[in-house]
């Protein structure tokens, strides 16, 4: 099958690696993957912001770069439900381009709702070692249900140990444009969370969504941790030696 | 109640440091939000039953007119007075004529936050009437001169310690320091009241248009005291609240108290038909409902219709990340959390609470637990829409949210420029890979450093068919 | 024009109207939503129910027998021997089990109040009363002790039930319609649940046959 990667703004800025680690995990998956090079944003921080026309002009962009493929996956839970839950919503008026969002979104998915559900991927080719704690991202929880996909692949890693975090489905206070408008509030959210990754106990935290590990990581430093590691949960899945 | 909701940011500083309401808001995880979880499974398929819920409410939001017109035709037949009120003013006017036409002089009150919205109780001091908030945390409320910062538990934010002292002030009474020892002193304190009062006010939950009843829950007794003893009992209620019949109140009288205090049920439900009997010994003789608009109409058949559905639960506060940080004071008017971040512009004007639909992360815990299926960070999000078309957003965020759409429909350019932003960054970022300070987003370098990027984009690297 | 017919007016023009018909044969056909599994055995689930929301339990089989099982519990409770009762409830021997119980609506200071049931909801363990000249409600609300008589074989699943229940008996609903699910109680106070509110602080079922 022929997969379009769409690696997200932030991955591509912040941490090509992880985008790197999405290509091979879908290769290990037997995935044709198809990076489009002229990819930038969804359009979320626009969308969330109330500039719904910017949204929509790069809706339209993604539409025409990525409605070729049989699958479209994203690194994120964030970007993939912009796709394909919100995409539709914003062209709700236009039957003819709502009917083709809609089929788009169906093809859609989070990296590890596609690799768990979609190309059943059970030999993992990362080897990390020890424990962790996972991060439940909220639109990938709640957008697209995204919560046991990412524990059943770590669940086929033999070496890995998920010690699960008190309250790991509320939200780490990054909410895009919310953390710099309302940093306070942001970072007591953010606190919140660094407190059970710490209590966890487990060394590394992962999640699915780049930008709460940023504010998570950005608040366990300024906290003066810095041995807790932060990684995407496409660098456990495919890295050799994370 | 005076809307303060412009402050928010100010206030958000101020709660966040305030030690005591932090701890009381921790209250709020164990009994509201386990709480819920514990009962809310009782509800043998909860989907359908939210989404029958949510199909009664959409029934009579669609055609409102209809449904109040039964409603008022019924219960006028049973000898209420249905009263219509365009504002809180109106309300206020039309108690006051009351009182004065039925001679009240002392008035108890239950709990109701639409009448919160009216500032009642000072315009009915101002009429001459006494009015005695009954529900305890109104009651509380009451003496201490606050306004309530949950709609289901009014006085979350104080202590049992800031209670007692509160209490001993007050009453003239020996300082009582048990929860059970407090709530005896208020009910031996209320009693009297209760049985003096000429005239009762209540709210109701619903308005069944069946049987032209009012439907008040409450868990004290106080809904079922204020509206059996005084002669005169009127209830102000908003005039989104009718239901058709009793089984649709019942349908959503299994997600209520569940949903709202993690109960199965309230001790009490009280459906409240017309005026008392000529052989009966009790019950008022007179019956006035008066129903509220206060900006609600505007909502129905736009796109903002779907929070008119609200059945006052609270459950969108509870599970609100920002409202279990702040509390319900920081959102300066009568409805906090989710529900009042879209109530309070909507009710009360955009332009004054510009922050409250931005001050979501949209995390979307509340739209999970709301019982009527309340799309409510959709409604945040459109509420963000209203204030770019209203021009409310600050010239410096139109500019960037402008700038990097534009740059993102540049895919030559914007790679251009995250390729110099990241190169930058990772320089700035020196050797710990961290930027302590973002120039133009203190709000995030206020609490947190930045991770620096590695260095070239992810383009870039897969163009050069390098792997990392 | 007056309120009314401004705020109507608004709504009016956002409708998309039902007609009279459509409204009158919902109403008529009041459908149910979606309704708990029927419980195995009505009584025992009512009576666990029921115990969960703090409610007190009594069973017999006599009716007759329910003044005395009654001032056995307000000894054993240290509570006073007399208080009110429902004026339909006169004909029990209260005299006979040294119970005094005046068939009046309560006042503040009585302390037991005795009432029937019109039917009570096994789903919830909750009691449904109905205010009357005969069945006053202050009966169960204003005293500390509010004992309930419950006929057994008026416990019905859902309160779907005991609506239609209440509309095959009455052409419409008396004023007050009372749902009633243990003693009051109140958690505003540090959230911490504390029977015994504005309400009674105990309520006592005494389940007999009428």
């Amino acid at each position: 099958m022929r997969v379009g990667l769409f690696v997200t703004c932030l991955v591509d800025a912040m941490r090509p690696r992880i985008g790197f680690a999405a290509i091979e995990l879908l290769e290990a998956a037997d995935c044709e993957v198809i990076v489009p090079d002229r990819q930038t944003c969804c359009g979320q921080p626009g969308y969330n912001s109330g500039d719904r026309k910017s949204a929509q002009a790069l809706a339209l962009k993604f539409l025409d770069e990525f409605e070729s493929f049989d699958y479209v996956v994203l690194p994120s839970g964030s970007c993939a439900g912009m796709i394909r839950v919100h995409y539709p919503d914003l062209f709700k008026d236009d039957p003819a381009l709502l009917a083709r969002f809609i089929a788009l979104g169906s093809r859609t998915f989070e990296l590890t709702d596609f690799l768990h559900n979609v190309a059943k991927l059970k030999k993992i080719p990362g080897n990390f070692k020890g424990k962790l704690t996972y991060h439940d991202s909220c639109s990938g929880l709640r957008e697209l249900d995204v919560y046991q996909q990412p524990r059943a692949l770590l669940a086929c890693m033999p070496e890995v140990s998920l010690q699960e975090m008190g309250e790991s489905t509320a939200c780490c206070g990054f909410g895009g444009t919310f953390s710099v408008k309302y940093g306070e509030l942001s970072t007591r959210m953010a606190d919140n969370k660094c407190r059970h990754i710490t209590d966890s106990h487990a060394g590394t935290v992962t999640g699915g969504d780049l930008g709460c590990l940023l504010n998570i990581e950005g608040r366990l430093r300024r906290n003066g941790d810095h041995t807790t590691r932060v990684l995407h949960i496409a660098q456990i899945l495919a890295d050799k030696e994370a | 109640m005076q809307n303060n909701s412009a402050d928010f940011k100010r206030q958000v500083t101020i709660k966040l440091a305030d030690v005591r309401l932090q701890e009381a808001l921790s209250h709020l995880q164990t009994r509201f939000v386990e709480g819920r979880s514990a009962v809310i499974g009782e509800i043998h398929d909860l989907q359908k039953t939210r989404n029958a819920a949510a199909e009664i409410r959409d029934r009579v939001l669609n055609d409102l007119e209809h449904w109040l017109l039964y409603f008022e035709q019924q219960a006028t037949k049973r000898g209420a007075i249905v009263h219509w009120a365009e504002t809180g003013a109106d309300v206020n006017r039309i108690v006051a004529e009351i009182a004065v036409g039925h001679g009240v002089r002392s008035a108890v009150k239950s709990k109701s936050m639409v009448s919160e919205e009216c500032g009642l109780n000072e315009a009915l001091e101002r009429a001459g009437v006494e009015v005695m908030e009954t529900d305890l945390g109104e009651y509380i409320l009451q003496i201490a001169h606050e306004a309530p910062s949950h709609i289901v538990a009014p006085v979350v934010h104080k202590n049992k310690e800031e209670i007692s002292d509160l209490f001993a002030k007050t009453h003239r009474l020996p300082r009582k320091t048990g929860i059970a020892e407090l709530c005896r002193e208020a009910r031996e304190i209320l009693r009297p009241a209760f049985l003096n009062a000429d005239m009762g006010i209540s709210g109701a939950n619903f308005l069944i248009a069946e049987t032209g009843s009012t439907l008040i829950v409450t868990n004290e007794g106080n809904g079922r005291l204020v509206t059996t003893l005084p002669r005169v009992h009127v209830a102000i209620t908003g005039i989104e609240k009718v239901v058709p019949t009793l089984e649709d109140a019942s349908t959503l009288l299994r997600l209520l108290p569940r949903s709202a205090t993690g109960q199965s049920i309230t001790n009490y439900v009280s459906v409240l038909t017309g005026t008392k009997d000529k052989n009966d010994h009790e019950g008022p003789e007179h019956f006035h409902i008066i129903l509220l608009d206060n900006g609600r109409s505007r909502l129905l058949g736009g796109e903002m219709q779907d929070m008119l559905r609200c059945i006052r639960c609270g459950a969108c506060m509870n599970h609100c990340p920002v409202y279990q940080n702040i509390g319900g004071h920081a959102y300066g008017w009568v409805y906090p959390g989710p529900m009042g971040s879209i109530l309070t512009p909507l009710l009360g004007g955009m332009e004054n609470a510009p922050d409250l639909p931005n001050a979501s992360t949209l995390c979307g815990a509340c739209a999970v637990v709301c019982p009527v299926k309340i799309p409510l960070p959709d409604l945040l999000r459109k509420l963000r829409e209203k204030q770019m078309q209203l021009g409310m957003k600050s010239r410096q965020e139109t500019l960037l949210l402008r700038a990097w759409a534009w740059l993102a429909l540049h895919p030559g350019i914007y790679g251009m420029t995250t390729g110099i932003a990241v190169r930058l960054m990772r320089l700035l970022g020196g050797e710990k890979k961290l930027l302590h300070s973002l120039p133009g987003a203190r709000g995030w370098s206020g609490g947190r450093d930045f991770p620096a990027p590695q260095g070239m984009t992810f383009r870039e690297l897969y163009r050069q068919g390098k792997r990392l | 024009m007056n309120a009314r017919d401004k705020i109507l007016g608004r709504i009016a023009r956002t409708a998309c109207a039902e007609s009279g018909e459509e409204i009158a044969a919902y109403l008529a056909q009041h459908p149910r939503g979606p309704l708990p599994p029927p419980p195995e055995n009505l009584l025992a689930h009512f009576a666990e129910r029921a115990l969960k929301l703090s409610s007190d339990i009594l069973e017999t089989s006599e009716r007759a027998e329910v003044p005395a099982m009654l001032a056995r519990y307000l000894q054993q409770n240290s509570l006073p021997m007399r208080g009110v009762c429902w004026p339909s409830l006169t004909n029990l021997p209260w005299r006979q089990a040294g119970l005094d119980m005046q068939p009046r609506p309560a006042n503040g200071h009585d302390l037991v109040g005795v009432t029937g049931t019109f039917c009570a909801i096994a789903e919830t363990g909750t009691l449904l009363l109905l205010g009357g000249e005969q069945t006053p409600a202050t009966t169960s609300l204003l005293p500390e002790t509010h004992v309930a008589i419950v006929d057994p074989t008026r416990i019905v699943a859902t309160m779907e039930d005991a609506w239609d229940l209440l509309r095959r008996e009455f052409k419409q609903p008396p004023r007050s319609v009372n749902f009633i699910s243990g003693p009051s109680r109140t958690a505003d106070i540090e959230q911490t649940v504390t029977l015994g509110a504005h309400g009674p602080y105990r309520v006592l079922l005494i389940l007999a046959p009428a």
